[in-house]
Parts: C-alpha cells; sequence; structure tokens
C-alpha cells in the first residue's frame, strides 16, 4: 500500500470509509467472498467519482504551485 | 442512510462494524499463516499493522455523529436514576421550583389581564379615550381641577361634530352599576329577569372594527329618535343562557316592559368597552335610552353619563388635538350657569390611551396587583435560594464520587455535562409542576379577587412570557449552582478529594451557603411583617363602629321605573311594600330608601344654608321611610328621625348626619330649624328636624368626613326612585329571598329582585379587596417561611452529615447530647438572627412604600413583629432540632468507624 512510505495503521482506513458512505459518496453492499464469508464491499457513487475527479485535480493543482514554488527556491539557493 | 436512521438503527450499525472489522482482521491473520508465520505470530503482527480494533470502533462510531446525542441520551437515564435515588432531595427541590415559579405566573397571569390586556378589538394602539379618570356614574356641573372624563349627549354630540381628526368618536354609558334592565323574552314563561344592558352610540361597534358573530349590530340608523328599539346581545350571554339558540335574532325582548328586538349578537371574545365583572349583556342604542329607562336625565344637557373613546385618523398628533378639545369644551360649558369664570378657565381634557377601554378596574387593581407581584418576587428569590443551597449541598455531598469518575477516566467535561443535564431535569420536571400550580393560583386570585363572579373575561391560563420568564430563572439558578460546585471539585486532583474522605469539623457549611440561609430568614421576616400588617388592616377596617346594625338584616333591591312605574304612582307602591313586607311573619321593621349602608354606592349634591351664599359643602342625598333608621341600626342623636308623618303634603323636612353638622355648623351650635337647599331645583328648602350618626355608606375610611341629609320617601328630591327595602327579622330566615320574590310577583309580576343579598354579606363584599390582599400576604408569607425552613433544615443536615464523625469523638470524650444538640441548634439560631438583624430594617422601610394600602398603620406594629419574629424562630428551632436530634443520637463507635 503506497510503497510503505505512509506508515498508517490499516484500522483507520474505516473510519473513512464510514465518513464517506454517510456523506454518501461510496456506496457498500454485504457480499459473499471466494471463500464463502459475507465481506463488505465498497463502490464510488456518481457523486463519489464527481468528487474524487475534482479533489484530484486540485490536489494536482497545489503540487504544481508548490513544486513550482519549491523550483524557484532550490533555484535560489543553489 | 440519514441520521435519525444511524441514530435508531444502532446494534445493526455495532454488528456491522465488528463484522467488518472482524473480516479484515481475520483475512490478515489467515494471510501471514499462509505465508508460514505461527499462528500466534501471526496474530500479533495482524494487530500491530491495524490498530487497536477498540480505537478503530470508537472512532467509526464518531463519524456517525450520533454520539453526543446518545450520550445525552444517557446522561437523561442517568439523572433521571439519582433523581429518583434521593426522593427527599428531589421532592423539595420540585415542590419549591412549582411554588415560586408557580406564584409568580399566577400573578403575572393576572397583571396581564387586567394591567396590560388591549381590547380584542381591531388596532386597540389607534384608540383614544377622552379623559383619564374613571368616574361613576352620572354627575354634573363644574369639577374642581377642572378635568372632565364624562360628558352629557349633547357635548358628544357637539364634540364628535368639530373633530374630524377622529375616523370614529364613540359614546359608552359611564356607570355599570346603573345598568341592570329587567329582561324577560317574548312568550316565554320565565320571570323577568336583571340583565346588564348598556346604552352605546351607533357608531359603537364600526369604531371599534367588530363583525357580528350573528345577524347585525347596532348601526347610526338605529340611534335616532323614533328608531325601533333594537338591541344586541353578547355571545356570553347568546352562550350561556339561550345555547345559541339562532332564533334570538330578530326575536322581541321585554325590557323593562318595552318591546325591543334583538338585531344580531357581538362577535365572541368581547366584553364590552371595559374589564368588568360585570360585561353587558345587551347593547342598546343611546337614542332609545329615554323610551326604556324612563324618568328624567339622559337628554338633560347637565348631566353627564358618558365615556368616550374614539379612533384618530393616521398621522393625527395627541396634543394638538387635545388642545383642540379643551378648547371646544371651554365653548360648550362657557354658557352654562353652574360655571363660573374661574370654572371655565380650568376646564381642560386629557387624552389617554383608549385600547384597554375605560379602565375603571385597572385603577381599582392596579397598585393592589403591584405589590402582590413584588411580594411574588420576593418568594421566587427565596425559593431560588433554596435550589440553590440544596443542589450546593447536594454538589458537596457527591464530591467523592466525581473524585472516582475522574480518577476512573471521565473528561471534566463530559461530568459537567452530566450534571448541567441533571440540573437540567429537575428545572424541567420543576416548571411542569410550576405550570399546574400557576393555573390553579390564578383560579384562586380570581375567586379571592371576584368572589361569585362568573362572567369575568379573565382566563386564568397562564400567558406564555410568564411561564417562560420564571423557568428561565429557575434554570439560571439551577444551572448555576448545579455545575459550579462539580467545577471547583473537579479541578481538586482526585487522590487529594478521595483522601480527604469525610473528616471535617466545625463549618462544614461553607459561606455561600450560609448567605444563602441568612437571606431567606431575612426576606420571610419581611414577608411575615407584610401578613401581619395586612390582616391587622383587615381586622382594624372590619370592626370600625360601622354604626349600624347588620343581625338579622336582609337586603333587596328592585327597579320601580324597570317594571314600568310612573312618578305619581311610586308613593303608592311604597305603601304596598312595606304593607306586604310586614306581613310576612318574622318581619320586625321594613326600610324603603334609595341607597343602603356599605352599599358602595351614593349620589351627591351641592348644599348650601338659606342665607348663606354659595355651595357649601358637597352632601348625599338619601331618601327613606319611617322605619329606615331603626332597619339598618342607625341611631337619632338630637331633634327626630323620619316619621310617618312626614308625607308629601306636611312640611319639607331632612335629617343630616353628625358629619353634615361638622361641616357647616359651628360646634355647640344647634343645627335643628336651619333650613337648607341642595342641587338645582328645590321645589322648597329643607327644614333640619333631627341629627343622626354618622352610619358608613361607602367606605369605613370615609368614616367621619362624608356629609349626609336623608328626606322622607314621599316628598319631592334629587333623588330617584327607592329601590332599596331592608328587611329585619326577628330571628334567621334562610328563605328570606323565596319569600321576598314571592311577595313582589304578588305586588307586580314587573317587580325583579335584582340583587338580594344579606346585609352582612353586603358589608364583607366592600372588603373583598382588603381580603384578598391579606389572604395572599398570609399565603406567600406562609410559604417563605415554609421555603426559609426547608432551607435552613437543608444546610443544618448538611452540617451533621458533615461533622458525624468529630460529633463521635466529643461523645466518645464525654460530651453530651443536650450539648450536642446545642452546639447544632446554636449555628441554626445565629444564621436565623442574621436574617432577623437584616430583615427588620428591610421590613420598616418595605412598609413606608405600602403605607397607602394599610388602614391606620403608618409603621411596623410591635404585634406582627413579635408575631413574624416568633414564627421565625419556631421555624428555625424545629429546622435545626430535627437534625441536631439525629446527630445526638449518633452511636459514638459507629461514628467513628463510619470514615
Amino acid at each position: 500500500m503506497s510503497r510503505e512510505a505512509l506508515q498508517v495503521q490499516q484500522g483507520s482506513l474505516y473510519p473513512a470509509l464510514h465518513r464517506l458512505e454517510y456523506k454518501k459518496l461510496l456506496v457498500a453492499k454485504w457480499q459473499p467472498t471466494e471463500t464463502g464469508r459475507e465481506a463488505k464491499y465498497y463502490e464510488l457513487t456518481a457523486r463519489g467519482r464527481a468528487y474524487l475527479k475534482d479533489e484530484t485535480e486540485n490536489w494536482k493543482r497545489l503540487t504544481d504551485v508548490v513544486g513550482l514554488i519549491l523550483k524557484g527556491t532550490v533555484e535560489g539557493i543553489s | 442512510m440519514s441520521w435519525l436512521q444511524r441514530l435508531l438503527s444502532r446494534k445493526q450499525l455495532e454488528s456491522d462494524l465488528d463484522k467488518e472489522l472482524r473480516f479484515h482482521f481475520e483475512t490478515q491473520v489467515a494471510d501471514k499463516i499462509r505465508s508460514g508465520i505461527p499462528e500466534n505470530e501471526a496474530r500479533r503482527l495482524a494487530r500491530l499493522e491495524f490498530g487497536g480494533i477498540d480505537q478503530i470502533k470508537e472512532n467509526c462510531r464518531e463519524r456517525r455523529g450520533t454520539l453526543w446525542f446518545e450520550s445525552f441520551l444517557q446522561d437523561v437515564g442517568y439523572g433521571l436514576r439519582q433523581l429518583r435515588k434521593a426522593p427527599g432531595f428531589t421532592f423539595t427541590a420540585v415542590l419549591t421550583l412549582a411554588l415560586g415559579i408557580g406564584a409568580n405566573a399566577a400573578i403575572f397571569t393576572l397583571v396581564n389581564a387586567v394591567l396590560l390586556r388591549n381590547l380584542p378589538v381591531v388596532d386597540p394602539k389607534s384608540l383614544v379615550r377622552l379623559g383619564d379618570r374613571a368616574d361613576c356614574c352620572q354627575n354634573s356641573g363644574p369639577k374642581s381641577d377642572g378635568s372632565y372624563s364624562m360628558f352629557s349627549t349633547q357635548t358628544y354630540e357637539q364634540l364628535k361634530r368639530t373633530t374630524p381628526e377622529f375616523e370614529e368618536l364613540a359614546a359608552m354609558q359611564a356607570g355599570f352599576e346603573n345598568r341592570a334592565v329587567v329582561v324577560r323574552r317574548d312568550g316565554s314563561q320565565e320571570a323577568a329577569k336583571p340583565r346588564m344592558g348598556e346604552f352605546i352610540s351607533g357608531n359603537y361597534f364600526g369604531m371599534f372594527g367588530l363583525q357580528p358573530a350573528k345577524g347585525r349590530l347596532i348601526s347610526d340608523s338605529d340611534d335616532v329618535a323614533g328608531a325601533t328599539p333594537v338591541a344586541a346581545m353578547s355571545f356570553a350571554t347568546w352562550k350561556n343562557v339561550y345555547g345559541e339558540n339562532d332564533s334570538v335574532v330578530g326575536a322581541t325582548f321585554w325590557m323593562n316592559t318595552k318591546p325591543v328586538t334583538v338585531i344580531g349578537v357581538a362577535p365572541e371574545g368581547f366584553y364590552g368597552d371595559r374589564m368588568s365583572s360585570t360585561p353587558p349583556d345587551f347593547y342598546l342604542p343611546i337614542a332609545t335610552m329615554p323610551d326604556e329607562m324612563g324618568g328624567k336625565g339622559m337628554r338633560d344637557p347637565t348631566q353627564n353619563w358618558l365615556d368616550l373613546i374614539g379612533r384618530v385618523k393616521p398621522g393625527v398628533a395627541v396634543v394638538p388635538l387635545q388642545q383642540k378639545l379643551s378648547a371646544e369644551l371651554k365653548r360648550i360649558y362657557a354658557p352654562d350657569p353652574h360655571f363660573s369664570a374661574a370654572d371655565i378657565a380650568k376646564v381642560h381634557l386629557v387624552l389617554t390611551a383608549g385600547g384597554a377601554g375605560t379602565q375603571s378596574m385597572q385603577e381599582n387593581y392596579a397598585s393592589n396587583l403591584k405589590l402582590l407581584m413584588w411580594i411574588a418576587g420576593l418568594v421566587l428569590m427565596i425559593a431560588c435560594a433554596n435550589i440553590a443551597n440544596l443542589l450546593l449541598v447536594r454538589g458537596m455531598q457527591r464530591k467523592a464520587e466525581m473524585s472516582v469518575r475522574t480518577a476512573l477516566g471521565a473528561m471534566r467535561t463530559r461530568i459537567v455535562r452530566q450534571l448541567l443535564t441533571e440540573s437540567l431535569l429537575l428545572a424541567g420536571i420543576g416548571g411542569l409542576a410550576a405550570l399546574a400550580v400557576s393555573y390553579g393560583g390564578a383560579r384562586m386570585l380570581l375567586m379571592l379577587a371576584f368572589p361569585g363572579d362568573q362572567h369575568l373575561p379573565i382566563s386564568s391560563r397562564p400567558s406564555i412570557e410568564v411561564l417562560g420568564f420564571a423557568v428561565c430563572v429557575a434554570l439560571i439558578t439551577g444551572v448555576l449552582f448545579g455545575v459550579a460546585p462539580s467545577f471547583i471539585g473537579a479541578k481538586a486532583p482526585p487522590a487529594d478529594a478521595l483522601r480527604n474522605g469525610t473528616r471535617a469539623t466545625a463549618g462544614g457549611a461553607s459561606l455561600l451557603q450560609r448567605g444563602l440561609v441568612v437571606l431567606q430568614a431575612a426576606l420571610s421576616v419581611v414577608l411575615l411583617v407584610g401578613a401581619g400588617l395586612f390582616s391587622q388592616s383587615l381586622g382594624k377596617l372590619q370592626h370600625t363602629d360601622m354604626k349600624l346594625e347588620s343581625k338579622n338584616r336582609y337586603i333587596l333591591h328592585i327597579n320601580a321605573q324597570a317594571a314600568g312605574y310612573k312618578d305619581q304612582q311610586v308613593n303608592a307602591l311604597y305603601r304596598t311594600l312595606e304593607e306586604r313586607f310586614h306581613e310576612i311573619p318574622g318581619v320586625v321593621k321594613v326600610g324603603v330608601s334609595t341607597f343602603t349602608p356599605m352599599e358602595g354606592n351614593d349620589d351627591g349634591y351641592g348644599v348650601h344654608l338659606v342665607g348663606q351664599p354659595g355651595i357649601q359643602t358637597s352632601a348625599t342625598n338619601i331618601i327613606v321611610n319611617a322605619e329606615y333608621f331603626d332597619s339598618v341600626g342607625t341611631h337619632v342623636l338630637m331633634g327626630r328621625g323620619i316619621t310617618a308623618h312626614d308625607t308629601a303634603t306636611s312640611p319639607h323636612v331632612a335629617v343630616v348626619n353628625e358629619d353634615f353638622v361638622k361641616a357647616l355648623f359651628k360646634p355647640g351650635e344647634s343645627p335643628i330649624g336651619h333650613r337648607f337647599s341642595a342641587g338645582d331645583e328645590p321645589a322648597q328648602p329643607y327644614e333640619i328636624v333631627g341629627v343622626v350618626e354618622g352610619t358608613s355608606y361607602t367606605d369605613v375610611r370615609r368614616n367621619g368626613k362624608r356629609p349626609m341629609y336623608f328626606g322622607p320617601l314621599t316628598q319631592p328630591s334629587e333623588a330617584g326612585y327607592a329601590g332599596a327595602i331592608v328587611v329585619e327579622t326577628s330571628h334567621p330566615m334562610s328563605d328570606m329571598e323565596s319569600t321576598a320574590r314571592r311577595t313582589l310577583m304578588e305586588i307586580n309580576s314587573n317587580l325583579a329582585i335584582q340583587k338580594f343579598e344579606t346585609f352582612d354579606a353586603q358589608i364583607a363584599s366592600r372588603f373583598t379587596h382588603e381580603r384578598m390582599l391579606s389572604t395572599l400576604m398570609k399565603l406567600f408569607g406562609g410559604l417563605a417561611l415554609l421555603l426559609a425552613t426547608v432551607g435552613l433544615y437543608g444546610v443544618t443536615s448538611y452540617t451533621v452529615a458533615r461533622r458525624t464523625s468529630e460529633i463521635g469523638i466529643r461523645m466518645a470524650l464525654g460530651a453530651d447530647r443536650t450539648g450536642v444538640v446545642a452546639m447544632i441548634l446554636r449555628s441554626a439560631l445565629l444564621q436565623t438572627l442574621f436574617g432577623l438583624v437584616i430583615g427588620i430594617p428591610v421590613a420598616f422601610y418595605g412598609v413606608t412604600l405600602v403605607k397607602s394600602q394599610l388602614y391606620e398603620l403608618t409603621t411596623v406594629s410591635s404585634d406582627a413583629l413579635l408575631m413574624a419574629v416568633a414564627m421565625l424562630l419556631a421555624a428555625a428551632c424545629v429546622a435545626g432540632v430535627i437534625p441536631a436530634r439525629g446527630a445526638a443520637s449518633v452511636d459514638p463507635v459507629r461514628a467513628l468507624r463510619s470514615e
């Protein structure tokens, strides 16, 4: 997961998932797995997909700007 | 899933959460085992990677957004359990709140209804009343201060013509004791009954903007001379007497023996133009008055009998209008020979807000109600002090509990929130109980203030604002004193608090607690002194020598005019009345007169002695028959009374009272033989033939101040027809009313009894105000005492509980029971004494504020003071002795071990 660069405990995924579910960005349903046990499967809703797209773009813009600033700063230092 | 669904399906969510997390965890473990890691190690690694399951669960729960509500429900449940566990505390607190808030709400409900409420009419704010006094019922001539509030029909019409500033200017009959009309529905078998009728101008309903509930209301075309006599019925009468029967509209009613058509019903809730315990049953046009009422007066330009209320046009300023009206009034009165130039110069008119009507009741009750409001406020303060004290004590007692909870990891905010919930719960329950108390209280106040009146248009439903205010006060007190100790408690490191345990010696209760008890004691003294003074005042009033005899006397009122009698017939009627009533077995004396003692109404005229210029005094005129003075117990002091030999043809004579002599003659001068004239048109002056005692006729406060003269019934006078019959019997006769009714029916079936009372009841009803005040003061004083006792008891028993081990040690070392009791009692009494020291000067000051409402009392009387102090000390002893005895019966061994 993320090449182990982020040391996050796996369990902390769940509060986030639940929150997204309550915000109707995800839908969840219980389905049997290959082993026959029931597991909860999450799926993005249309709203979730749109939200993801927006946020991804925001993130990109932010990192681009930060990259530009850093580039300038690094050049200034050297 | 919505918030509400999440809240309701908590169980499902919990099991899903568990299942979901377990699945993740188990899959991880299974993966690790499959890669060759032993199961124990696999589980440990998976747990490390996953994180603490319970922490994550709690995090997920928080995401639901329902947690605060769930913990609130928990708090409520816990709070209720706590309150149930301490029934004594809960009961006391709820009772205190209920009484404190309820008493306030009840009083404010009345204040709101009587003092603040507007008439239920369209836009009451644009209504203006001409005049600022509630005069009754009819008068004439110049006023000494030049301010006029009642007007004649002619003046009304003149003012209406000359003031385009008014959209409408309406007139209504001023007095209401005089408003009885005798009514019988055409074709019905029932006897004619007296009802309230009010004469109004044709634009009255239009001016108020009222719509009929049925039929139509009176209009200008009904209020012209020669119009068909009509009447509008009040909604209350239509409902209560005629069962909302539609056939009433258009039906003929016999009013004072004249046929009148009822054309419609006034809207529901409209109780006339003033708050009164006798609201009108019928509204009648002024122009038809001479026909229906007969007699003299209403067309007389000098007789003032109308209140005026107008609706001003938008944008009209009051001050110029007032000046214009005053100038107009001067012009109207100028040609009147009764007015001197100086009288005319003084003539003016004050405009007042007319939205609440003519407001005579407001004037009567304003000072009483304001006083009661102050007192209710004091009681609320005492109640709040009590609640504060109870909660403080409870908070201190629960210090250990809070420490344990803190030690176990409860957050301070959570503890404070929980205590807050408890306080709010308590205030909520108290508020609900207060609702019941205020409803009952307002009903009781109404009954005390207006005994026997079912028609009063005041509802005892408490108003929202009032309850809101009172509940807010209770909430603030509860929150402040319920949470403060826990804040202080929660600050202390739990270990310290736990270690301290219960070992405490003197000074068990804090200064704040003692201060609150002192305050309660002080306020109670003030109220108790007040209660004592008001009941003394009532006693003095009732035991004033009114110079009359009320035993075995019955007074009934009839209206000969309403029954259709004419001037030349009444003398015969009087004779018949005397004869027929004397025929009733057991009757000793039969008095006939215009007014009777302590009836509350009279009729004054200017009097001047023959041979001396100008009016010398104003005196009340009553015409009486020969047996009248004996029948009411007034003694003749000098000369003779009225006798059967004073007839229409004998010399014109009068008997005067001692106050008349005092006002017009020098000390020692005999008034017998002097002549005086009175009123406007004395056919001949009166010759004074006797002097009687100054019996009280309106108010005992006026004893010795009201000159009166009594003329023979059969001789011409200023007074109208005699309507009062006083029957003295040799023994109590419970069936006198029905006997009297039968006797009257035999004389003339139109002679209805308008009012029947024993003489004692008539006198008692003059003291309704004072009795209400005295009863309420006693009630509030008692309430205050009770609350203060509870407060003192609470603090003392708290002290005792805190000092149990100390008392144990003292007793183990040889202190005896009396010593322990005395020690506890001393501190309880000390607080009470402090209260007395503060309260007594306050009581003295308070009396100076209510002096005007007390009779012949100007400062705190020693009786009232002693009584108050004794009651408070007795209460303090009771509140101190119970816990003190408990303390003294402590077994030293057990007390020492109790730590």
